[in-house]
């Protein structure tokens, strides 16, 4: 199923489908790219940052930033 | 004197890979118009000494605050210096990101995969000998705390040379 | 030739499926450390606690060890009654400036460039900036500083900024001066001019935190909740009112690692180095000055004219100018004098907040012109406001309370 990487819950895993035109620069070099497999490691509460898993690196991104990836859920 | 940038992505222990390389006569300075400190220090070589800077760590050539901002000005302004690209061997990837950004700049580059030892932990292998002939510069796997591999990495600086992109596509493709 | 990122990614993934090879291996104890001290529910209690020990040793250590346990003996025991007694001319304005109140018999109340001004920046300030610059090394190089500005990102969004601005405030709570170079790490000008003004008004630095917990241990609490209070307070209606754009949190969050001692005592001795070249001189010169404007009337002058805007406005004696002017100078040394001014505990606390929302010292100050005079400017536009609205504001709810 495809959804906003803002979407996903806690646990879940997912591989990126698209990244914003804009954006896929600013995080081209923590790894995060199309095509790549992640993992949501925690979601803070009151719209605040999540943190996820890339190449078992954490990433810590903003709701509106992961607003602006799209990605397929795996089940 | 020659200069040497040492660059890397942040927290892949470059400060100590620094302190290594340089001895007691380190110098801080602040960049110009701005309030982004490095270092600055002297490394003796086989036959002749260098300036080694401590670059801020960035992810990509792309800065997205001031401390990336001033890494990437001060690789613009040293376009004869050779660059020693410091990354996390157990996050490879993103560390030849860099690297690669670097290389298609036309930089010499020596690759020192440190970390070496978490690497391990972590059961990552990583092919040296292969990695060295696709991307034809010195590659050193180091252990920053320990000491491990510097002497490799202060021996290839006289081998590093600039190498094209399309080079390393092509020898990519070739290898198996 | 360069490539587009996309390129350049599917480059590497070439090289890695013939060079690397990934294989199982097992989590260790670092690894779910990492994760729960990032997550919400564990990781802020976690929080908590770290600060709280952080603020533990610090004052056990700087006030109750070296301050009180150390130097006040040292000082007041044996190098007060010696230097007044070897220091020529007593009486003469020389000896004024140096010594002080030849009658004092602690270094808190001599008030001399060599009596209260040394035992100022050695016995108070110094082991205050160094265990804080020891505890904040240590954090740095563990990796705790990313989760902290993970799991503190929702509430400084509300002021405009984001995580990372908590490595700039507490930074500046040792002192402001690295601390302007801290804000580095944060991207648009919109974001960098809250976090300096913020820091520059709000934040006491730990020579001010040192002295604050020698001089009036029982208030130390109620300032700080002023203070955090209006930073937050203000960092709103900055957030508000400064044109620009505040971008969001994108940072990588490192996994734990042993901290090196070179690492450590390098950074150590870089800031302890800075400390002295810097905040030192400022303390003795700044005694000095202020000595001199009292010798030459200047501050009884400032002070009967200040006395109705200071009594009026903010209700506090108007002999608080003179720590006022040495605020400018440095704020330990003002608190210090501060403490030398008969008052009610309740104008104590406002005087004290008011030194440290008043102007940020000559050091930071500098610091601030350095990132540009438009952005001091507008920083000291607020900084007038803020002194203004919240020091009668302070006294407001005193009134209120009934207690003054």
């Amino acid at each position: 199923m495809e959804k906003k990487l803002s979407e996903m819950n806690y646990e879940e895993e997912g591989r990126v489908e698209s990244i914003e035109q804009n954006l896929k620069n600013k995080v081209a070099g923590m790894g995060i790219r199309v095509g790549k497999n992640l993992k949501m490691i925690t979601k803070h509460p009151l719209k605040g940052p999540i943190v996820i898993e890339v190449d078992g690196a954490h990433t810590s991104l903003a709701l509106s930033v992961a607003d602006r990836i799209v990605v397929e859920v795996k089940k | 004197m020659k200069k040497i940038l040492l660059m890397g992505n942040p927290n892949v222990g470059k400060s100590v890979f620094f302190n290594r390389l340089t001895g007691a006569n380190v110098i801080e300075s602040n960049y110009p118009g701005t309030t982004v400190d490095y270092t600055k220090g002297y490394m003796k070589g086989n036959s002749e000494d260098f300036e080694i800077i401590d670059v801020p760590g960035t992810f990509s050539l792309e800065p997205k605050d001031k401390a990336e901002e001033v890494a990437v000005k001060m690789l613009e302004e040293k376009k004869d210096a050779l660059v020693i690209c410091v990354i996390d061997a157990s996050k490879i990837e993103r560390g030849l990101y860099l690297a690669l950004e670097i290389i298609e700049r036309g930089y010499p580059v020596v690759l020192a995969l440190n970390m070496w030892d978490v690497a391990e932990d972590k059961n990552i292998q990583i092919d040296i000998e292969k990695l060295k002939s696709i991307l034809n510069i010195p590659v050193v796997p180091t252990i920053a705390i320990s000491g491990k591999g510097f002497k490799e990495v202060v021996l290839s600086i006289k081998k590093a040379a600039s190498v094209g992109v399309k080079e390393i596509m092509e020898k990519v493709g070739e290898i198996k | 030739m360069t490539l587009t990122a996309d390129e350049r990614w599917d480059l590497i993934e070439k090289i890695s499926n013939k060079v690397v090879t990934f294989s199982k291996f097992k989590h260790t104890l670092k690894d779910a450390l990492g994760e729960l001290t990032v997550k919400p529910l564990t990781g802020i209690p976690i929080a908590i606690a770290v600060l709280y020990g952080f603020w533990s040793v610090f004052s056990s250590f700087a006030g109750t060890l070296c301050t009180d346990g150390f130097f006040v003996k040292l000082f007041d025991g044996h190098f007060l009654p010696w230097i007044q007694s070897v220091f020529p001319g007593k009486g003469g304005w020389f000896y004024y400036i140096f010594v002080g109140d030849p009658a004092a018999d602690n270094c808190f109340e001599a008030f001399g460039v060599l009596t209260s001004g040394l035992f100022v920046a050695i016995g108070v300030v110094l082991p205050a900036i160094f265990i804080f610059y020891l505890m904040m090394a240590l954090l740095e190089d563990v990796g705790y500083m990313p989760r902290l500005a993970v799991l503190i990102d929702t509430i400084f969004h509300k002021i405009g900024l984001h995580g990372y601005a908590i490595v700039p405030s507490i930074l500046a709570l040792g002192c402001n001066v690295p601390a302007v170079t801290a804000t580095r790490i944060l991207e648009t000008k919109k974001q960098r001019f809250i976090m300096m003004t913020l820091l520059a008004i709000f934040i006491p630095c730990g020579a001010q935190l040192g002295i604050m917990q020698e001089v009036i241990p029982e208030s130390i609490g109620i300032v700080l909740l002023y203070l955090i209070f209006g930073y937050f307070l203000f960092g709103f209606i900055l957030n508000k009112i400064t044109p620009g754009k505040s971008p969001e949190i994108l940072i990588d969050v490192p996994p734990y690692q042993k901290p090196l001692w070179n690492n450590i005592s390098r950074k150590l001795r870089m800031r302890l180095g800075g400390f002295f070249k810097i905040a030192v001189p400022f303390v003795l010169f700044g005694c000095a000055i202020v000595n001199i404007l009292y010798l030459s009337g200047t501050i009884d002058w400032l002070a009967r004219v200040l006395t109705p805007l200071l009594t009026g406005w903010f209700g506090v004696p108007g002999e608080t100018v003179g720590p006022l002017i040495a605020a400018f100078l440095r704020k330990d040394l003002a608190v210090a004098q501060l403490s030398a001014i008969e008052m009610s505990k309740y104008q104590m606390i406002t005087s004290v907040v008011l030194v440290s929302i008043y102007f940020p010292c000559v050091a930071t100050f500098v610091m601030l012109l350095k990132e540009g005079w438009k952005n001091l400017l507008g920083s000291l536009a607020v900084l007038v406001t803020v002194i203004f609205l919240y020091g009668g504001l302070i006294n407001v709810i005193w009134k209120l309370l009934g207690v003054q």
